[in-house]
């Protein structure tokens, strides 16, 4: 295989490796902090992606400037995550936190089918498209190839932003602590006066809306049709796992091996495309079952 | 200040404390005896708020800890120094202590004051201070403990079990900041659990024995004599 080639099918899988990052970051953090796997974690993807796809074609329509869709991505990933994912946590999860794990699952899940359908009904089940975003941002030519500045540059940057300004939040702003202190210990943290309740609630919201980017910032590159949500959550799930649940840095770096296996695949075996992802999480689980990146427990006495 | 009056809990159905009277005056240092699993460990949670309370009130400062949230009753000036440290271990040993008095917004020049003071009173966690939580041995810890309750522990402070596991000569260490502790701070009340009561007979002025959940004052504090009279020796 040509040099070149294997470098230009690594820019594809650093974009597509960032938008799975995204989704996957928030899966993770939801988990480590609350101990629950979020199946509907997916949906806030796809609906993250309607709200934004929507909200850009309406500014089209009324004829505002197209760069005003890259804060209406944030703006719809916000939206989303506070409302849809706070009413989850707060109406749902809350009371099932420390039961069953099949329990949690089920729940989760139900959550996902209701807001599948849901979602069918207030956005229809036509494709919607809306790429004026990315077109506005242009192309670069990298070896006579046409990349596109949105997936090259963009996407990675967002997905690199969020990766630095979760590290600094978590570990330098006194909320952030506030949360690995009760990821690690939430009785200790409620006896240091933390109110484990609340960063519950917003751990929920911050996850939520980190998938609700996701599927913000894939509005622009691909066109959504029913069934999104529930492609996002089973890779992502993928490397939530490969990288050890619960892991930020660990998360980014498992999805870019899983975005770069898959676009190699794309270029020199486009038949294992869609298995890539699964193969590196079996390679990996069957090596370190626990993940890429979990630390060994620390002692108790 | 901490007045507690037929306080019951329970755990999954089985009763862990029956009818708990108990009283501690400011600045009162007051020994909790008991045997493992005799109730030691659930009072104090009961007082930080983790124990599901079936009969009874805790009262501190004149207000029922029942309508307390259990993440306010720090904020009550509360510190707690849980049997097994239950350090964070992600973070520094003075991140650790910190991270309370962050958590409730306490001014920082207030939270440096509040540091000078620990360290005066555990001079060896001055050095060990931006070591990992992870690290550190079990007298550590517990001492890394004990300064994170003092911390926010303005007024009453819980030690569970501070002398279980340690070496005798970091037991000799620890009681020495404790007896520091004492007379930097004579307004904090210092309520102590331990199952060896010979180790605090130098400190508390007044001992309960708590024997399956049941709690008696022992009468003439913890003289060797009356001891043997409470069979606990």
């Amino acid at each position: 295989m040509p040099p070149e080639m294997i470098f230009l099918a690594a820019l594809d899988g650093i974009a597509y490796g960032s938008l799975i990052f995204l989704v996957a970051v928030g899966l993770s953090l939801i988990f480590g902090v609350l101990g629950v796997l979020n199946v509907a974690h997916g949906s806030f993807y796809a609906i993250g992606a309607y709200v934004a796809a929507s909200a850009v074609l309406a500014a089209g329509g009324m004829g505002l400037p197209t760069w005003l869709a890259f804060p209406l991505f944030l703006a719809a990933a916000i939206l989303v995550g506070v409302v849809i994912g706070g009413l989850v946590e707060a109406l749902l999860l809350r009371r099932i936190y420390g039961k069953e794990e099949v329990l949690q699952l089920l729940v989760t899940f139900a959550v996902f089918m209701i807001l599948e359908d849901a979602q069918k009904v207030v956005f229809g089940v036509r494709p919607l498209f809306a790429n004026a975003p990315m077109n506005w941002l242009g192309t670069v030519e990298v070896f006579g190839i046409f990349y596109t500045r949105y997936q090259l540059i963009l996407i990675p940057l967002v997905a690199l932003a969020v990766l630095v300004g979760l590290r600094l939040f978590l570990r330098r702003t006194s909320f952030g602590r506030a949360i690995v202190a009760v990821t690690q210990d939430r009785e200790a943290a409620m006896a240091m006066g933390i109110d484990a309740t609340r960063i519950y609630l917003f751990t929920f919201m911050i996850g939520a809306s980190l998938a609700a980017l996701g599927g913000a910032l894939s509005s622009a590159t691909t066109s959504l049709t029913p069934g999104i949500g529930s492609g996002m959550i089973v890779l992502s799930f993928a490397v939530a796992a490969t990288a050890g649940l619960g892991r930020i840095e660990g998360a980014a770096v498992a999805a870019l091996m899983i975005g770069l296996g898959r676009s190699i695949a794309v270029y020199f075996a486009p038949e294992f495309d869609v298995l890539i992802p699964y193969l590196i999480m079996v390679a990996v689980l069957l090596i370190k079952p626990e993940g890429l990146f979990t630390t060994v427990q620390t002692r108790k006495v | 200040m901490l007045e507690i009056m037929g306080l019951s809990a329970e755990i999954e159905g089985v009763q862990v404390l029956r009818q708990v009277d108990f009283a501690l005056a400011e600045g009162a240092t007051v020994a909790l005896i008991g045997r493992n699993g005799a109730g030691k460990t659930s009072l104090l949670r009961a007082i930080m708020g983790f124990m599901k309370v079936t009969g009874g009130s805790i009262a501190f400062a004149g207000r029922a800890l029942a309508e307390v949230k259990p993440h306010d009753r720090p904020r009550l000036g509360i510190g707690y120094a849980p049997e097994d440290r239950r350090l964070f271990s992600t973070f520094t040993i003075e991140e650790n202590i910190r991270l309370p008095a962050e958590v409730m917004k306490v001014l920082p020049s207030e939270i440096a004051r509040r540091l000078e003071g620990i360290y005066q009173v555990l001079p060896e966690l001055a050095d060990l201070r931006h070591r990992p939580a992870a690290g550190l041995s079990g007298g550590q810890g517990k001492m890394a403990a004990l300064a994170r309750a003092l911390m926010v522990g303005q007024r009453l402070i819980l030690l569970d079990e501070p002398f279980q596991g340690l070496a005798p000569v970091l037991a000799q260490r620890y009681a020495a900041a404790l007896r520091a502790l004492r007379d930097s701070h004579p307004d904090i009340a210092l309520l102590i659990t331990e199952s060896n009561p010979s180790l605090l007979r130098n400190f508390a002025e007044r001992a309960y024995a708590i024997e399956r959940g049941e709690v008696t004052e022992v009468a003439g504090g913890l003289a060797a004599s009356s001891l043997a009279a409470a069979g606990l020796h």
